[in-house]
């Protein structure tokens, strides 16, 4: 120890030794701020918990899930022979596997868009599929998930019709092994063998389907040499390769946004939280401020009363902390539960370090960052307080030091923050709205005080009573409206957000929006399907565009494989992509550079582009871009870029290539029909009985499906965030009971000079309807921006007020108010006079 | 280490001529919302080592306060003061706090033991502060000088008024200060009581040989002391030195 140290601190030890003693006394006072640290560490050890589980389980099942060590997708077109000739010479065994979408018929007539597996003999390759009855799936005959059944009422034995080919149902499909790998999103699983599906005649040029050629290498093989390899001997074929350890893309992108949500609402309740530990500290401090003053009064520097009561602040906060790890470990659990049927593999759950020590920092963070002003201040209570009456440091600011430890916490608490965001811009910014919205309710509060201040002398009665209260030095008016607020802001911004998704994809649907969307439709179908939808009852307009499939193979001659596209645009560099040619601009489409082409161009080829994949790809006017179009390379010159709105819920194509050149290749088309939704099953019926290969996709239940995935996210989040309301709750509750002698004491004086119970009543009414109905007003507002700011920015799409949910939020908060100002009333109504004046 | 655990004894190198108190037209105001309160308006003050002085005036005359800046629980306005061979206007406040623990004991009206420790604690504290190793020992030793002996692991609540004022002057006394400064310490007790405890007060003051300042309404027991001085308004009237 140094002598600077010993003297003007005394050291830890001693500071421990007496934070010890001091500790015997109980910590009741505290338990507010423990319970506010425990929930907030509770959420964020939770969702770090699952995450972490869900990606251990895909790990640990990768190879399983993959349904093989690596998984080639080719897409559109059948593996190349050459690719297949040097995987055959490496490989242990091979499985292929092609998925489409098409309708189920029942034999009552109904029908069902799923996803049909054909598979063939060596499928799965790991794993098992479980059959209900366990019988062996023979050509003609399929598999269905339960939920099909369920839906078009099938029973074992019924006679199905897919495509062309009518299959018999032979079992109910229980348990698919790879099912992460190739997750059926977009309508239940067919299973069949390859033959079946050939039976079918739904593959044609320019069906969407994909096939995929699953590998299992020959033990002690490794995945990653086998796919650097193939990648090395076929460098032009844009092969996508997948080994068991790269997890399925598309889900882990939306695990990490979820998940992102998820920490942010966690980071609310834990501010919350900290604004729990604020006002817990500062009341404890004050009750401990005789105390203080006494120790410094016997030589004590304040050195030491800060260690002792930060060694204090700490072992709780310590307790705080494992408490809410423990309970947001059991949260993992129950959030399993609740997700096992939407997650890909069950979540392995265990302790996990990482995210539990993640969590237990954010908790320590924000106690430091919350607590430090208040012990800083009690540790400058002069000793001379002891001689005065009031105690209470009025208006004393920490030392420097204290300070600057104070924003070493927060500025490192925001730190983490953004450096373990998935998205640090955003994360920066919500550390922004955060500290935005604190500053709202303050600022609120004070202008209630203000207000309160100004008018209460002209009123009579309960309001003047109510709002004296208000405004009293001392009042926590501030306090309420911040615990209260910052939950309810939070809830509300999730509620909008969610609403305002929902919009766009049911109520908000463009007018023009199509009904059906009607794809493989062949070329010598063309005029047979004219004139069938013509007679068609309720039909207003039918829309039909050339389809064909197409992968990007180079952009000005550099291979796609070397091209750095940016962010956002890189997606549809990868695997097939819809293309079709016209001579015309699609309706609706709005051209950014460039001129379209002359109604007969006939000459070299050319191509119209999606205005933002252009800028992604850092391509223009005049540039090439290389097609693969059916085995075949063509090269297209870009002759303008197009702004395409993909919302509208109309025929969309990022790539439309000039006429004369596509036209002989094999194709099919895409039809949308709008007309009356009451004739929708007449048209689906009459549509694909006469036209069999062909599949309906209603445009309805397509959007019920994204907005089904939608609620449960919304749900996780709902969960989450209720967390901060809670936290909330505590706060308010405490400053209510901290409050509640002066209350007492109030209501006391009041009925000496003759205040019944109503007048005494009706004036906390006001006080506390006040501060509701403007926290609530806030919170509104605040949520509002929030959902506007995130729908804006970060989803580019339109933002509507909804109304109900702000008129939810205010009776809410004035709710939460009243509640809690009524049940401290009636105690302090309960207090007699007489016993209350004498102990004065 | 040095000279925390170093044990600095009362007056280590005073000449009996050097006052142990020597505050020349000492001043002290402080700023409220009502402006500018002078409290203390030029005090002129010499107490010897040893000397026992007795401090009698009106409620709100300005004793406690001096009594404060004698402490260096409060910093002078203007004038000058040297307590102990200590300039408190020079000092910051750490080396204050330090000086406290050294030189001065303090025993308060309303007793102000911390609650949450037994009397043995409570007496231990300021050694402990000091860092002295023997800080329980000695702790115990001071208790039994007050005849508290078998109430060390009491707590202040357990502890009648007469005897929480008796563990406050053991906690006063334990570290041997030069100077002991008492506010009205026997005004929340009762008068068989406040003798007792007054009886000890000027004991220990003797054996130890501390010079004590002792702020009181009682005009008999200030006679026990070797001089009184009178405050009024802020200025010390009658037998100032
Ligand atoms: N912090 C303060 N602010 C304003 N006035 C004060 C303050 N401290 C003391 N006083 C006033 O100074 C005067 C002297 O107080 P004090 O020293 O306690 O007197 P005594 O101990 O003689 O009763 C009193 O009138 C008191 O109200
Ligand atoms: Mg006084």
């Amino acid at each position: 120890m140094s002598a600077r140290a010993g003297a003007g601190f005394g050291g830890w030890p001693l500071a421990f030794r007496l934070a010890r003693r001091e500790l015997r006394g109980g910590v009741r006072s505290l338990r507010i701020v423990l319970v506010c640290l425990a929930l907030g560490v509770a959420a964020i050890a939770a969702v770090g918990t699952l995450r972490t589980a869900i990606d251990a389980g895909l790990r640990a099942d990768g190879a399983r899930l993959l349904g093989g060590d690596v998984e080639l997708r080719a897409g559109s077109q059948p593996v190349p022979d050459a690719v297949r000739g040097f995987i055959n010479a490496r490989a242990a065994r091979t499985s292929d596997i092609t998925i489409l979408r098409s309708l189920l018929v029942a034999p009552s007539g109904e029908r069902l868009l799923v996803e049909v597996k054909a598979v063939d003999a060596a499928y799965p390759l790991l794993g098992a599929v479980v059959l209900d009855p366990a019988v062996p799936l023979r050509d003609g005959e399929v598999a269905v998930e339960p939920l099909i059944a369920e839906r078009l009422g099938l029973k074992l034995g019924d006679e199905l019709r897919l495509g062309e080919a009518h299959p018999r149902l032979v079992a109910l499909l229980r348990a698919e092994p790879d099912k992460a790998a190739t997750p059926a999103f977009f309508g239940p699983r067919v299973l069949a063998t390859r033959a079946t599906l050939d039976a079918t005649g739904l593959i044609q040029p320019g069906s969407l389907l994909q096939h995929s050629l699953r590998v299992q290498l020959p033990p002690g093989g490794d995945a990653a040499a086998f796919v650097a390899a193939l990648r090395q001997a076929f460098p032009d074929e844009g092969l996508r390769l997948r080994t068991a350890s790269t997890a399925e893309p598309g889900f882990s992108r939306f695990m990490d946004s979820t998940a992102s949500f998820l920490v942010l609402a966690g980071l609310t309740a834990l501010l919350v939280g900290g604004i729990g530990v604020a006002t817990g500290v500062r009341a404890w401090l004050e009750a401990r401020a005789r105390t203080i003053a006494t120790m410094r009064c016997l030589g004590a520097p304040s050195g030491l009363v800060l260690a002792m009561y930060l060694v204090q602040l700490l072992a709780l906060s310590a307790v705080g902390i494992i408490a809410g790890l423990v309970a947001g470990y059991g949260l993992t659990w129950l959030a399993a539960q609740f997700l096992a049927g939407s997650l890909p593999v069950p979540p392995r759950l265990a302790p996990y370090p990482g995210p539990l020590a993640l969590a237990a920092l954010y908790g320590l963070l924000t106690a430091l960052a919350f607590a430090l002003w208040p012990l800083g201040r009690a540790a400058r209570i002069p000793g001379a307080a002891l001689f005065r009456d009031a105690i209470a440091p009025e208006g004393a600011r920490p030392g420097w030091g204290v300070l600057a430890a104070q924003l070493a916490a927060a500025a490192a608490l925001i730190g983490l923050v953004v450096a373990t965001a998935g998205d640090p811009r955003f994360a920066a910014g919500f550390c922004a709205a955060a500290l935005a919205t604190l500053g709202l309710f303050r600022l609120g509060a004070a202008g209630l005080m203000l207000v309160a201040g100004r008018v209460s002398h002209r009123l009579r009665g309960a309001w003047r009573l109510g709002l004296a209260n208000l405004h009293r030095p001392g009042a926590p008016t501030a306090l309420v409206m911040v615990s209260l607020g910052i939950g309810l802001t939070t809830l509300t911004a999730i509620a909008q957000i969610e609403g305002n998704l929902r919009r766009q994809v049911e109520a908000d649907l463009p007018k023009r929006a199509p009904n059906f969307f009607f794809v493989d439709i062949q070329q010598d179908q063309l005029a047979r399907f004219d004139a069938l939808v013509a007679t068609l009852p309720g039909v207003e307009e039918v829309r039909r565009v050339p389809n064909l499939r197409a992968r990007i193979t180079a952009l000005k001659g550099v291979p796609v494989a070397q091209v750095r596209a940016a962010p956002g645009s890189e997606w549809a560099l990868a695997g097939d992509r819809g293309l079709t040619y016209s001579a015309t601009p699609p309706e609706g489409a709005r051209i950014v550079t460039g001129a379209w082409w002359a109604p007969d161009y006939r000459g070299a080829p050319l191509v119209s582009l999606d205005a933002s994949l252009a800028e992604g790809w850092n391509v223009g006017i005049g540039d090439v871009v290389t097609l693969n179009i059916l085995g075949r390379d063509l090269e297209f010159r870009i002759a303008n870029t197009r702004a395409v709105n993909w919302r509208g819920m109309g025929m969309n194509f990022a790539l439309v290539a000039s006429p004369g050149v596509l036209e002989a290749a094999p194709h099919s088309n895409i039809a949308t029909v709008r007309g009356d939704p009451a004739q929708d099953a007449t048209v689906l019926r009459s549509v694909t009985d006469a036209f069999p290969n062909v599949t309906g996709v209603r445009v309805r239940d397509a959007l019920e499906t994204v907005a089904a995935l939608l609620s449960r996210v919304a749900t996780a989040l709902t969960a989450t965030a209720s967390l901060t309301l809670a936290s909330g709750v505590l706060v308010l509750g405490g400053a209510v009971a901290a409050g509640q002698r002066r209350r007492v004491r109030d209501a006391v004086v009041l009925k000496v000079l003759g205040a019944t119970r109503g007048q005494i009543s009706a004036a906390w009414a006001v006080e506390f309807g006040l501060v509701g109905a403007t926290s609530g007003l806030l919170a509104a507002v605040a949520g509002c921006a929030a959902s506007w700011a995130v729908m804006r920015f970060m989803l580019g799409s339109a933002w509507v007020p909804l109304w109900g949910v702000m008129a939810a939020t205010l009776l809410g908060c004035l709710a939460l108010a009243l509640g809690f100002g009524r049940i401290g009333t009636a105690l302090a109504l309960r207090a007699r006079p007489a016993g209350e004046l004498r102990g004065e | 280490m040095d000279a925390i655990t170093s044990h600095p004894r009362p007056l280590p190198e005073q000449t009996p001529t050097e006052s142990l108190i020597e505050a020349r037209a000492l001043s002290f105001s402080v700023a409220s919302s009502g402006g500018v309160v002078n409290i203390l308006r030029g005090v002129d003050l010499k107490v010897q080592p040893g000397e026992a002085l007795g401090l009698v005036g009106p409620s709100g005359s300005g004793k406690t306060s001096l009594l404060m800046l004698l402490a260096g629980l409060e910093r002078p306005s203007g004038g000058t003061l040297r307590v102990a061979g200590a300039d408190l206007a020079a000092m910051d406040e750490d080396a204050l706090a330090r000086f406290r623990r050294e030189k001065v004991g303090i025993v308060f009206q309303a007793f102000h033991l911390i609650p949450s420790m037994t009397a043995l604690e409570n007496v231990a504290m300021p050694l402990e502060f000091a860092g002295r190793r023997d800080a329980f020992d000695r702790a115990e030793a001071s208790l039994r000088a007050v005849g508290l002996g078998h109430r060390l692991g009491h707590y202040p609540g357990q502890l009648s008024g007469g005897e929480q004022q008796r563990v406050a002057l053991a906690r006063a006394t334990v570290a041997e200060p030069a100077l002991l400064l008492a506010d009205e310490p026997t005004g929340n007790l009762d008068r068989a009581t406040g003798g007792l405890v007054m009886d000890l007060l000027f004991g220990l003051r003797e054996r130890l040989g501390t010079t004590l300042v002792l702020v009181t309404h009682d005009e008999a027991l200030a006679a026990r002391c070797g001089r009184v001085v009178r405050m009024e308004d802020g200025l010390l009237s009658g037998g100032v030195a």
